[in-house]
């Protein structure tokens, strides 16, 4: 077993309480199911002053209607969050995902908020402390140079998230606590485009609640592509939603993960107004080449993944057309 | 079977569904592994390993890491002179580099402190300086000319380089109507035992005396080792080899772990607790290495084989391990399962710079017979044959027989198991005709029930059981076998109750510990049902005569009328008889508590043939035999393979304990499985990649196919009670079978494994270009 580092842990039994812890302990981290962060910890990745753990923040794990709209706390853990009847009912897709992530005993501690916010990947990077040190570390933590990207002045890092793309593709919100108070912002803005910082969360930031909209004629799905059903992060992700007015497309979106060091909405707004055929096809293809940018962040090489996303979300799209 | 047999048929006797004896423990937790075994004031053990692949080591600067408060002991190569390795031909390993390191993750140093913080941070403190040296992770690469030797008595890199030839291949390959040839590619896998290693070592330093609890399958390996590279004797070390969660091979040797606890622990006068992660579990290694092989078969038109010529390189890994022994079985099973008049075997072992590999699960024959079944069934099919007919045209023709190899083949239920899964799969009426994306493929394998040729101590038997009895009546086995999860403590009271037909729970067994339990060889080679099962049996024989005669003497009869019936001793037709413990104590009077002692020594005839060069390797007593069939689907799109079904039927001679034979079988399929499908080590410039499971990719219970199994019981001569090899053999088949089903499924012929979503769509994506 390795070594975890020693931390003061501190349980917070609300929200305001544990901002504040936030704010008064530099270098504090939040921790939820621990499923992602105590794992890195032990790789020696971080060595953070105090973890404030929310598990015991009254409201995070619940789920509730407020007006059209359904609030997640990001306290949920994935196994709730996919048997709720609610979720169940009007996003089919979400359950999809959550179900997606690792294996049943992840799901069982792992939170909606901490599967959002989880630490981009690398093989560079998800390795012990020994093994990047005899590396000379890299771009990510330690290191002046990426290993992936040789002369890159930023770290390419991979996001693996399951969930991120099908609340994008849902247009939901993420509602952010911090000490000068709340903030909404679209999922997708919850991250940028660099592994090494790509969470755009304010130092003092928590999230609290994943805000759905309703989505009336709007059908979703999720496709993961890995080796192994179970365990295995994405190799590449993909989720769309689209709304199907007779024989047109009247809405469209597309998200994915597991390619670049964000997970990114593809813009295919072109195909609203059109058939879905081939040459719409062809129209998202390319905006999804444009928009994806894999490197050989995982053990798999990046030309399967790169072809594997093509043919993932076509026959997604494919599928939603045909049920729409 | 008499009538007195088949009455008492209950839980414990052979052929009976049995429970392992040791299950309750383990699933409730209770068992105790060596990382739980309590030791309070115990020092905290940690290695430093090399950041490099290969280089000289310069210098070694300690000082600062012993200044460190809390740091009992530091070790270097300086601390031990003396090499280790697991055949006496090639110990080549020291515990601690002394002059080099050759893989990166050498250990190079090691500390103990009264923490497991106090112990990284003196780690963190140790000045090593190496002058770096050209690394090879490939075998082209370090075989070629001008390479930097890695061993210095190896200056072509090559451990070992094997050519034999039986019969004459030329004439065979020439009297053929198809000749094919094909080079097939296998990742290096290794064995993912769910326990990392682990050492407890406790040395008293008034007596001078070692105690080792470790995780192993040869605990009496460790103890010549660690007193070999101690220079400590034997009978100063006592070895004990607690619970262990599972082998598969990588514990057939002592490990560089286990010696440098023991170093530890003597510097500190004191008792050290090593405890590796899953990174260093994976950097000892000792797996399946990496290996190319080149198969080149010759069949008439009807299918028969007339010659083979098998090419098999490996990328052995630093150091030689088992290397000797790996590369020639790929040649050592090519012979035993079909009537192959010529075979041609070239085989060469490689040193590069990576973890050694070693022995596992299937050792040596698992990439040549997928090798050889694959091309067997490309060839079935290119002469219009069908891969069944091809098994059954080239079964061996009489039995017993002896190979080319030298090896006596007693028993062989190879062509029921042919019959069993033809049937069982459905396979005349659906082969071929399956949906497109699905296929089902078949192959055979076999495995040895035991080497017959010990790698060490020629002359002593092979097996010794001990049986002790006290006036309470309960019968304690006592027995060197490591059980490692398999079931060999079970086997073997199963024997002891099956002679003397007494209640299972009369029974118990200390298994292990070298200062208890008579020496043993280990768990290796299939060898423990065969050799510890036999001189079980002997065992039991003798207590049994002893009690027989003092019931005889107690009920004053001759001893040929003394019949015993349960639990029961008495005159043939008269009731009620003397009850076990009355007779027990009866035999005891005299003599005190007795200690009977049965042995096991295999008959010279089947230990090789001095005139066969190589026999040594792969002789054997008798082959499990399995054939196989596998259903997939592929999915076009991702390129994903998955196993739907697979009907396994196998030889096992007798299946003492059915249930534990059926575990043994699933879990050696789903190991082939895994190696088939989705495992494989990945290096990047030597560094280690996949140093954890998820990047490691072992299947999980989602990919888990149901296994259907079928048990052939061809009653070996010389098995006890009929019994061979149960937990190997069917491993091999897999790869083969559903390298087959994946043709079926998509027209590819796969020549590379594991068959992952990536390499299938690049033989998609080929076959597309080729088309248009």
């Amino acid at each position: 077993m390795n070594l975890l580092p020693d931390v003061r842990v501190h349980r917070p039994a609300t929200l305001d309480e544990a901002v504040r812890l936030k704010a008064a302990s530099e270098g504090a981290r939040f921790l939820a199911g621990g499923t992602d962060l105590l794992v890195n910890l032990r790789r020696g990745l971080g060595e953070p002053a105090a973890l404030i753990d929310l598990t015991g923040v009254a409201d995070m794990g619940s789920i509730r209607r407020n007006g059209e709209s359904l609030w997640i706390g990001a306290g949920v853990t994935l196994a709730d969050l996919a048997r709720h009847p609610d979720v169940m009912a009007a996003y089919p897709a979400l359950v999809e995902a959550a179900l997606a992530v690792a294996g049943p005993t992840h799901r069982a501690a792992a939170t909606l908020g901490g599967n959002l916010c989880q630490d981009t990947r690398c093989v560079f990077y998800n390795q012990s402390q020994w093994w990047r040190e005899a590396n000379s570390f890299c771009l990510k933590k330690e290191g002046d140079k990426c290993q992936v990207v040789a002369k890159s002045d930023r770290c390419y890092a991979t996001y693996h998230g399951d969930i991120a793309p099908v609340l994008m593709v849902l247009d939901a919100e993420a509602l952010l606590v911090g000490p000068d108070g709340a903030r909404r912002v679209k999922v997708c803005d919850l991250y940028r485009e660099t592994g090494a910082s790509h969470l755009t969360l304010a130092a003092g930031e928590v999230l609290a609640v994943i805000v759905l909209p309703p989505l009336p004629g709007w059908r979703a799905a999720y496709r993961k592509v890995r080796i192994r059903d179970a365990i295995d992060f994405p190799l590449a992700g993909v989720a769309a939603a689209m709304q199907r007015d007779g024989d047109v497309i009247a809405g469209f979106r597309m998200a994915i993960t597991g390619t670049n060091s964000a997970p990114l909405a593809v813009d295919a707004a072109e195909v609203i107004g059109r058939r879905w055929d081939a040459d719409a096809a062809a129209v998202v293809a390319q905006h999804l080449r444009k928009k994806s940018s894999v490197l050989r962040t995982t053990i798999v090489g990046p030309a399967y993944r790169r072809r594997v996303i093509q043919a993932m979300a076509r026959k997604l799209v494919d599928d939603l057309w045909g049920e729409a | 079977m008499s009538i007195h047999d088949l009455k008492r048929r209950g839980i414990g006797s052979v052929g009976v569904r049995t429970p392992l004896i040791d299950g309750v423990e383990k699933v409730t937790g209770k068992a105790k592994y060596t990382a739980d075994l309590a030791a309070p004031g115990a020092l905290c053990g940690r290695i430093l390993r090399s950041p490099l692949p290969h280089a000289r080591v310069l210098s070694i600067d300690t000082s600062a890491a012993e200044a460190l408060e809390g740091v009992v002991a530091v070790c270097t190569g300086a601390d031990c002179k003396t090499p280790f390795g697991v055949l006496p031909i090639s110990e080549n390993e020291f515990p601690l580099a002394r002059e080099k390191v050759r893989y990166r993750g050498d250990p190079v140093a090691a500390v103990a402190a009264i923490d497991e913080a106090t112990a990284a941070a003196a780690i963190k403190l140790i000045r090593v300086e190496y002058e770096p040296l050209p690394a090879y992770f490939e075998v082209k690469k370090a075989m070629a000319p001008g390479a930097e030797p890695i061993h210095a008595e190896k200056p072509n890199n090559i451990l070992r380089e094997v050519h034999n030839e039986f019969g004459d291949a030329e004439a065979g390959f020439a009297a053929a109507d198809l000749v094919r040839e094909k080079t097939f590619q296998f990742a290096e896998v290794n064995h993912v035992h769910i326990e990392p290693n682990a050492t407890l070592a406790e040395y008293d330093p008034e007596r001078g005396h070692l105690t080792l609890h470790t995780t192993t399958q040869v605990p009496y390996y460790v103890q010549l080792n660690v007193a070999k590279c101690l220079e400590m004797e034997e009978s100063h070390i006592r070895v004990i080899k607690p619970f262990v969660g599972g082998g598969f091979g990588a514990r057939t040797e002592c490990l560089h772990f286990e010696i440098i606890a023991a170093m530890l622990a003597r510097k500190a006068a004191g008792t050290v607790r090593m405890l590796q992660t899953r990174e260093e579990t994976f950097l000892a290694h000792r797996g399946r290495p990496e290996t190319e092989i080149t198969v080149k078969l010759g069949m008439t038109r009807d299918g028969k084989l007339t010659a083979c010529h098998l090419k098999a390189t490996q990328r052995g890994g630093a150091y030689a391990s088992y290397g000797i022994i790996t590369i020639l079985y790929t040649g050592a099973l090519l012979h035993g399962i079909y009537d192959l008049p010529a075979i041609k075997h070239d085989g060469w072992r490689v040193y590069t710079n990576t973890p050694p590999c070693g022995a596992q699960r299937g050792h040596g024959t698992v990439d040549p017979r997928a090798a050889f079944e694959a091309l067997m069934n490309e060839m079935a099919e290119e002469l219009g044959l069908d891969a069944f007919a091809v098994r059954r045209i080239n079964l061996l023709r009489e039995i017993p027989h002896i190979t080319a190899y030298a090896q006596r083949v007693m028993s062989y239920g190879l062509p029921e198991c042919l019959d069993a899964v033809m049937a069982a799969s459905g396979w005349a009426e659906r082969r071929g005709k399956l949906p497109k994306g699905r296929g089902l493929g078949l192959a055979c394998s076999h495995f040895v029930s035991g080497t017959t040729t010990p790698k060490h101590w020629t002359g002593e038997p092979h097996a010794t059981v001990n049986l002790r009895v006290d006036f309470d009546a309960g019968i304690t086995v006592l027995t060197g076998a490591a059980d490692i999860g398999q079931g060999s403590n079970t086997m073997a009271a199963q024997m002891v109750a099956e002679v003397l037909g007494v209640d299972w729970h009369r029974l118990r067994v200390i298994s292990a510990d070298s200062a208890l339990t008579p020496k043993d060889n280990g768990s290796y080679s299939s060898r423990v049902t065969f050799m510890v099962g036999n001189a079980a049996v002997a065992a039991a024989q003798d207590l049994k005569r002893i009690l027989v005669e003092a019931a005889a003497k107690k009920l004053d009869a001759p001893l040929d009328a003394i019949e015993c019936e349960g639990e029961f001793f008495r005159v043939a037709g008269q009731d009620p008889g003397l009850p076990f413990s009355d007779v027990v104590k009866a035999a005891l009077i005299d003599t005190g508590p007795i200690t009977v002692k049965g042995t096991f020594t295999s008959p010279q005839e089947f230990m090789g043939d001095k005139k066969v060069r190589g026999s040594a390797i792969g002789a054997t007593m008798g082959f499990c035999y399995a054939a196989q069939v596998v259903e997939c689907s592929v999915d076009e799109i991702t390129g994903k393979v998955t196993a739907e079904k697979v009907w396994v039927a196998v030889d096992v001679g007798r299946a003492i304990n059915p249930l534990a034979v059926e575990g043994q079988i699933q879990g050696a399929v789903w190991m082939g499985m895994g190696q088939a499908m989705s495992e494989e080590t990945r290096f990047d410039q030597g560094r280690m990649l996949h140093a954890n499971i998820l990047d490691y990719r072992v299947p999980t219970m989602a990919e888990s196919p149901d296994i259907k199994v079928f048990i052939v019981e061809s009653i070996d001569p010389n098995g006890p009670y009929g019994a061979k090899e149960a937990s190997e053999g069917m491993l091999a088949g897999f790869l083969p079978a559903v390298m087959d089903a994946v043709h079926e499924a998509i027209g590819i012929r796969p020549d590379a494994l594991p068959l992952t979503p990536d390499r299938i769509a690049e033989w998609l994506d080929a076959k597309d270009r080729r088309r248009s």
